[in-house]
């Protein structure tokens, strides 16, 4: 064993790839591990970040492109973590490379394939409000930049090996297994949204002007599924009002989770202004249970949405929302709170739902491979909330991100920082009895 | 007097009963000593809860005395006063207080001596016939519950302490929508506040309906209608209490049934075709519909056609079912309007009457006793042995075991009204859908807001029927009407009884826009099995 010692990081979000740039930056080898065809995860599905109002893609993908390049990180996209077994210092790692049908090294990601694919199904990456071919790439900056075949949804037709002018399409392709050992574990595997449908009284998937957060983050995007136009979902009609509600699924006691998500309050403030910057004619309502503005710069952030981008506030969480059958617009009806006055908000051509970030149900299938615990939430535990924050009941195993606890970008880049800082401590044991032993 | 002698409370209208006895006196005419007289303005102003309330209180008799037919001075007060009487002996009958305690006279202001032979012949007859059964237990009756759970307790208890004032529940609430001076959101923040004084004699406390919308919607499951409850006692207690609809009648009867004395004569309506038993595997619990079918005999719902209906369907599925004879209300209404005390009692005997007759199964077609038997009375007195099951959920068991078989068919579209007992208290949305699904050539149109969204019918626990009950009502037969459904099924006699009522009454819309007709589940069952006769033979026993 001459290598020097390595470390996987679960999950290619954007605590993923801070911990693996940190770690390879510091001489490590670093295996980067994501089940979809891309890295990028949630931060590249946002259309802009608070409370900068950057671009999320503009400043995600450079370094997508850096751990691409990085000749100290491996990307293992498409992959599923089968089982680990071992300790600090020695995990054996099992992984499942699933078949992209498609040979990465020869792939230029032109997408002649796609544009004859006759199949089209609904794009994951835009919460399924855009559509994609069977032979697909999630979105245009993926990385690694190659195409993959849906298997599910492929008909065999072979187009794309006709068309394909690399010759990357292989249909022989089989799954592939990856065997690592590693010194020490990185997980990072990110959020889920709470599905809000069992909301019965909003109406989610019943009324078609009603969008989650992430799928209005698509909606208005650019790159998303109307090209970045404001429009009702319903009938493509130019919108005039469109609302936000808060803490849907959030801070309950029945429905969704207790812990507030955190992160709700701004993002709806950062896309009211994304609409009022896209159409100043809009006017845009936030309902609110209560503002958590807590982060550097965020209170302004708020203060100046409510009076110069003029976006109204109303503390109260609306009791329901009522279609107009022949219209589809909405009608909310909600309690003022702060003048305790009953009022119903009419003609709302969108209702944007922030629904609670959930972590992932598959970090319990994770939680019994690694054999680490998770809290009654499903967040991944550590040894101590206040002075290890990243260690998990494993020694060896950390984890940053959302998946240990709601959090924003920031925090979570600084969290993955912390997390790859203290894997460091364990590679640097590791190549030290590496090099005293040999 | 005596303690063995008779008393009587007449009510005697102003300008003849009155006059009459007035002019008995001043002609010096000698009559009993038994009466205690009560002037009313007219005969027509005597409520038949003013009557039973007057039994509650151990009167022997009441006498009430008004203009010949024709003299009334608000030209038709006495007929209406006719009609009532009419009704209340009938109600009586039912109680086994005998309906030849009550007593209907015209006496003119010139009939001073008419007045004392009454009197007269009434004592004698009242002599005859010995005190009333419920003059015993007056005393015990009246020793009120004592409600000791203090606020913060039924705060905790009830997850209020979690609320984040969020007026969610204020929002959806039906009634804060058309009077705002009521929500719950406002009772919580008050009982948060400590206010304990603001929340008991809050009047809202009795406008809400306890229809559970707030509590579905609550993020936090804060149990609004338990808080309701609790308060409500607790306000008994200070001697407050909520306008009850029909003077509280309905409520009378629940507390007349609560005392031990009661002995009732409630299976007049079996019909004669039908077999019953005085034990076995099934229990059918009728409730109050023999009440109902005579108190609301007015308003175009024959409430009692329900329990035979039930009986019918059971017998053509090889059940012979149990009724009880001294069946008692379940007592949900005074569970909810504050009277713990007599809840607890009507309880302990319906459970000791139950446990006797040995059933397994009790079924309903109440939603609010199919709460009260299967919730209400486990969390007072523990699981009971038997399972509770409401009509709509034995029936859809008897259809998938084949024991139903619908000779007829109703070609129909049908909508369906969630009972709130029912759907959002105790969960049951689909076995009534299934059971109407089921029936050939029916077709199920949903109104706009159904299941767990469905609007209350407006009235609950007999309290507050007010012109919000109205505006609601109209607005859910509205809605009904919009389905272009032909016939509105309901599972719970009380809302077919409210929604009724406003069809029947002069109303701001048009009568084409709310007139729609009703049908309860197990009727609408009984039909499709060709079961119901055209006329139904009331068999008095």
């Amino acid at each position: 064993m001459s290598e020097k010692p390595s470390v996987l990081v679960i999950g290619g979000g954007i605590a993923g790839i801070q911990a693996s740039l940190d770690l390879g930056g510091r001489g490590f080898q670093v295996y980067l591990l994501e089940e979809t065809p891309t890295i990028g995860g949630r931060m590249a599905q946002l259309d802009k970040t608070f409370p900068t109002m950057d671009c999320s893609i503009c400043i995600l993908a450079p370094k997508m492109m850096e751990c691409y390049r990085h000749p100290n990180i491996k990307l293992l996209t498409y992959c599923e973590l089968k089982e680990i077994k071992g300790s600090v210092g020695n995990f054996q790692v099992k992984i499942l490379q699933k078949p992209r049908y498609v040979n990465e090294t020869k792939c230029t990601g032109c997408g002649a394939c796609a544009e004859h694919c006759p199949i089209e199904v609904p794009n994951e990456f835009d919460m399924g409000l855009g559509m994609r071919k069977a032979i697909y790439m999630p979105m245009p900056q993926a990385v690694p930049r190659c195409m993959t075949v849906d298997k599910e949804n492929c008909i065999d037709c072979k187009l794309c090996i006709k068309m394909c002018r690399a010759g990357a399409v292989d249909f022989q392709q089989e799954p592939r297994d990856i065997d690592l050992n590693v010194s020490a574990i990185i997980i990072a595997t990110g959020f889920n949204q709470y599905d809000p449908s069992e909301i019965l009284e909003y109406g989610y998937k019943r009324h078609r002007n009603i969008l989650t957060a992430l799928e209005f983050e698509r909606w208005v995007c650019a790159s998303g599924p109307v090209g970045g136009h404001l429009v009702r979902p319903a009938d493509g009609g130019i919108p005039k009002k469109i609302a936000f509600i808060q803490c849907v699924g959030s801070r309950g006691l029945k429905f969704g989770t207790p812990f507030c998500s955190s992160v709700c309050c701004m993002y709806a403030t950062k896309e009211a202004l994304i609409i009022r910057e896209h159409a100043p004619e809009v006017q845009v309502y936030i309902f609110y249970n209560e503002l958590r503005a807590f982060g550097k710069g965020f209170q302004e952030f708020v203060n100046r949405a409510r009076d110069e981008w003029g976006v109204k506030y109303v503390r109260s969480r609306p009791g329901e929302i009522r279609e107009d059958p022949n219209t589809r617009s909405l009608t909310i009806w909600y309690d003022d709170t702060l003048t305790r006055e009953i009022k119903s908000l009419s003609d709302v051509d969108l209702v944007v739902l922030c629904p609670a970030l959930i972590p992932r149900e598959s970090n319990k299938k994770l939680a019994e491979i690694i054999g680490i615990e998770l809290d009654d939430c499903g967040f991944f535990k550590v040894t101590h909330p206040l002075l290890a924050p990243v260690d998990s009941t494993i020694q060896g195993i950390y984890v940053c991100g959302y998946c240990q606890s709601p959090k924003d970008i920031p925090d979570s880049v600084t969290q993955a920082s912390a997390a790859a800082a203290r894997a460091a401590e364990t590679l640097a044991l590791a190549q030290i009895q590496r090099v005293g032993g040999s | 007097m005596s303690e063995n002698e008779p008393r009587i409370v007449g009510f005697l209208c102003n300008w003849c009963g009155y006059a009459g006895a007035d002019l008995a006196g001043t002609s010096r005419l000698s009559y009993p000593t038994n009466i205690r007289i009560i002037r009313v303005m007219c005969s027509g102003r005597v409520e038949p809860a003013f009557i039973l309330n007057a039994f509650e209180n151990g009167a022997d008799g009441v006498l009430v005395a008004g203009c010949h037919p024709g003299d009334c001075h608000y030209r038709s007060g006495n007929q209406h006063a006719e009609k009532r009487i009419e009704k209340t002996k009938k109600v009586l009958d039912l109680l086994g207080i005998g309906s030849d305690r009550l007593r209907l006279e015209w006496i003119s202001a010139a009939e001073g001596e008419k007045f004392a032979s009454v009197i007269k012949d009434f004592t004698e007859k009242l002599r005859g016939k010995g005190p009333s059964p419920l003059r015993k237990g007056v005393e015990a009756a009246t020793v009120q519950h004592n409600a000791i759970e203090s606020i913060h307790d039924i705060l905790k208890r009830t997850k209020a302490l979690y609320c984040q004032e969020c007026g969610k529940c204020s929002s959806s609430c039906p009634i804060t929508r058309l009077d705002p001076s009521y929500s719950p959101r406002l009772a919580v923040e008050k009982a948060l506040l400590g206010l304990e004084d603001a929340v008991l004699t809050d009047k809202g406390l009795w406008s809400c309906l306890t229809c559970y919308l707030c509590r579905q919607r609550c993020p936090l499951d804060i149990e609004y209608d338990e808080l309701i409850r609790t308060c409500r006692a607790k306000s008994v207690v200070k001697g407050i209490t909520g306008n009850c609809a029909h003077e509280g009648v309905l409520l009378s009867l629940s507390r007349l049934m609560a005392r031990e004395e009661t002995i009732q004569n409630r299976l007049y309506w079996v019909p004669q075709e039908v077999e019953i038993a005085k034990t076995g595997e099934v229990l059918y619990f009728v409730g109050c519909l023999p009440y109902f079918n005579v108190v609301f005999d007015d308003i175009g719902v024959e409430n009692i056609e329900i329990a035979q209906s039930m009986l019918r369907v059971l017998n053509a599925a090889g059940i012979k079912p149990v009724l009880l004879e001294n069946e008692r209300c379940c007592g949900h209404d005074l569970s909810f309007s504050g009277d713990l005390g007599s809840f607890e009692k009507l309880a302990k005997m319906n459970l000791t009457a139950i446990k006797k007759s040995g059933v397994s199964k009790v079924v309903t077609t109440c939603p609010e006793c199919y709460r009260t038997l299967k919730l209400d009375y486990a969390e007072y007195f523990g699981k009971p042995k038997f399972e509770v099951l409401h009509a709509s959920e034995f029936l859809t068991d008897l259809i998938a075991y084949g024991k139903i078989k619908f000779n007829g068919r109703i070609d129909k579209k049908v909508s369906y009204q969630d009972p709130c007992r029912l759907g959002r208290h105790m969960g049951v949305y689909d076995p009534p859908r299934k059971v109407i699904t089921s029936i050939p050539g029916v077709e199920l149109v949903e109104m706009e807001r159904n299941r767990e969204d469905a609007l209350c019918c407006g009235v609950s626990a007999w309290m507050n029927c007010s012109r919000h009950s109205k505006q609601m009502q109209i607005e859910r037969l509205t809605e009904a009407k919009g389905t272009t459904a032909d016939l509105l099924v309901t599972a719970c006699p009380k809302c077919q009884i409210h929604l009724n009522c406003t069809m029947s009454e002069k109303l701001p819309v048009k009568k084409e826009d709310v007139a729609i007709e009703t049908c309860d589940l197990s009727v609408l069952v009984a039909r499709a099995m060709n079961l119901t006769p055209n006329s139904v033979e009331m068999t008095k026993k």
